[in-house]
């Protein structure tokens, strides 16, 4: 039997092997880096393309102009994707059968689940906000010489638009892991995100009561990353609990599955 | 020694299906147990439950005293080859060890080592989607031997491989064994458990059949006979009949004497002055006791349900 160092010896496997091995696993696949490849590359380029269809206006057509939320406007494409890459960190697994492999040594299935969790939450997390204060950037790249309000990261509800849009990517990442957890197929998993992104809130505006504006995409587009406050949307603290309320809920309902349903 | 699997009246339903039925049986260390059956007959659910992948319906499934999920170091006190195909295609032989090895604190060096011991050093950068079946069952032998566990699980671990390979996997077992360690292999193949088994587990739509030595197996169930070739079938059997011994006529119209020794059957012929052609002792093979021990359990029952005997049949089929 091998002999472990004399500090793991009496101890037993925890959160932060289990760590270890997700992030050795995540990026030891190809798919992983493509994934974000097309998160951070199509983030920029739809904020390069939406911010110069804004630049070099008159003065009279900033009247009201938002440029901090015209320059997170990629982020739909980084929402999308950033959730692929949550789902496929369950999905993958359940697909190949490397779920009986990561299972049997790491049986205790919520510490296996926190485990994924933990790591790809936090490189969700880490290019949501890379990405977010690159779109801030590019933004005052290209609006630079038209006569835009004022947006540095000191005005009020600019920083707060841009860590807090961020931060949504990092929740969105756990909510695609939570529907791969939950779904396990990666086909069906991608489905179920992309209809909670884009096919709920457009199923809502058609139907009365305003609804579509309590959707995730909606929250990041209207409230959390809009520092004018847009009439008919969620303030953006609402936003904000209404958003992490999601996360919960599906990362709970990912660790009823994955506790109770064997592999 | 204490590193054993204990598996108490265990069952599992899947839905009105039972895949295993009331299974109880101990797995003790230092010999190769094979657990045998026919495909489908439940030995990998019960491997998957032993492995806390399957949750029991019923019943219990302990490895050294404990269920899997309750392992402080589960790599490192049991390793497993459960499924030829138990790894991600995308990522290379080593970054599929070097992650089980981070989950149970195994040094890399052991990975490096295992990959020489399972002849993949020279594909260890490849990714494992190229493999042959047989490459990825070296690879999900690593994975078992990774933590140098004291108790191993090897479910149907020569399925792909060259005759080349199944020695190897024999060699390995009988090695793993021989110092000291639980091996717990199954197979369909009743001639691969004759060569590497000492002591045998089967199973039978779910339920024991046998829990006894691969010595005992052949000698309890069919026996040994003697082969007779006669030109006067008639005399032959009224003589055999009369000294007591058992008769069993074959399709080549050979005799099959059972009862008897061959020394008492020479002895017969010659006092009773009959021409023999041939004649050859028989020593039973574990694959005619099997077959023999399944048709009891599909009979048994075929009296309970029509159904069960209509999938009974359908599994004997499969030998």
């Amino acid at each position: 039997m091998i002999s472990a160092t004399p500090a793991a010896r009496n101890r037993r496997y925890g959160l932060r092997q289990a760590c270890r091995a997700e992030r050795a696993k995540l990026f030891s696949i190809r798919s992983t880096w493509w994934t974000l490849f097309v998160t951070v590359v199509g983030t920029l380029v739809v904020t390069t393309l939406s911010t110069s269809s804004a630049a070099h206006h008159g003065r009279g057509w900033y009247q009201g102009f938002d440029p901090t939320n015209q320059s997170m406007s990629g982020l739909a494409i980084g929402a999308l994707a950033i959730g692929v890459l949550g789902a496929l960190v369950f999905t993958s697994e359940y697909g190949s059968g490397t779920i009986r492999s990561s299972m049997a040594a790491t049986p205790r299935r919520l510490r296996f689940l926190l485990a994924k969790l933990i790591v790809v939450g936090a490189v969700a997390l880490a290019v949501g906000e890379v990405l977010t204060f690159s779109c801030f950037a590019l933004g005052h790249a290209v609006l630079g010489s038209s006569p835009v309000p004022s947006w540095s990261l000191t005005d009020p509800g600019v920083l707060r638009a841009v860590v807090g849009s961020g931060l949504t990517i990092g929740l969105l990442g756990l909510m695609g892991a939570a529907i791969g957890a939950a779904v396990r197929r990666t086909a069906g998993a991608i489905g179920i995100y992309v209809a909670l992104l884009f096919l709920l809130p457009l199923l809502l505006t058609k139907m009365p009561g305003n609804l579509a504006r309590f959707t995730p995409l909606i929250i990041i587009a209207n409230s959390i990353a809009a520092v004018v406050r847009q009439q008919g949307f969620v303030s953006p603290a609402v936003g904000f609990v209404l958003f992490a309320c999601y996360t919960v809920a599906i990362v709970l309902l990912g660790a009823v599955v994955v506790t109770r349903r064997d592999p | 020694m204490s590193s054993v699997i204990s598996v108490h009246s265990l069952t599992k339903q899947f839905g009105d299906q039972t895949a295993v039925s009331d299974l109880s049986f101990e797995v003790v260390p230092g010999v190769v147990t094979g657990f045998l059956g026919p495909n489908g007959s439940g030995k990998s659910t019960t491997m998957q439950m032993i492995m806390g992948l399957d949750t029991p319906t019923s019943g219990t499934a302990l490895v050294n005293g404990k269920p899997y999920r309750e392992l402080s170091w589960p790599l490192r006190e049991v390793g497993a080859l459960l499924d030829a195909k138990a790894f991600h295609p995308a990522r290379t032989a080593y970054n599929h060890l070097r992650y089980l090895a981070y989950t149970n604190d195994v040094p890399l060096a052991r990975v490096d080592e295992l990959l020489g011991t399972v002849g993949l050093t020279d594909v260890a950068n490849k990714r494992a989607g190229k493999f042959s079946l047989g490459m990825g069952q070296r690879l999900g032998i690593a994975g078992a031997l990774l933590g140098d566990p004291g108790v191993l699980l090897f479910d149907e671990p020569v399925n792909g491989l060259d005759p080349e390979g199944i020695r190897w996997v024999r060699n390995l077992l009988r090695g793993l064994a021989a110092e000291g360690r639980t091996v717990f292999v199954s197979s369909h193949l009743i001639s691969e458990m004759a060569l590497t088994a000492d002591r045998l587990v089967v199973i039978g739509r779910g339920a024991l059949i046998a829990d006894t030595t691969v010595r005992d197996f052949t000698a309890l169930n069919g026996g040994d006979a003697v082969r007779v070739v006669t030109p006067d079938v008639e005399s032959f059997v009224a003589a055999v009949r009369r000294a007591g011994g058992e008769v069993e006529l074959a399709p080549d119209d050979s005799v099959a004497v059972r009862g008897m020794t061959s020394a008492a059957v020479g002895e017969l012929i010659a006092s009773e002055r009959l021409i023999v052609h041939e004649l050859t002792p028989v020593r039973a093979s574990l694959e005619d006791a099997f077959m023999e021990l399944t048709r009891d359990a599909v009979e048994y029952r075929s009296g309970g349900s029509t159904e069960a005997a209509l999938v009974g049949s359908g599994g004997e089929g499969e030998l």
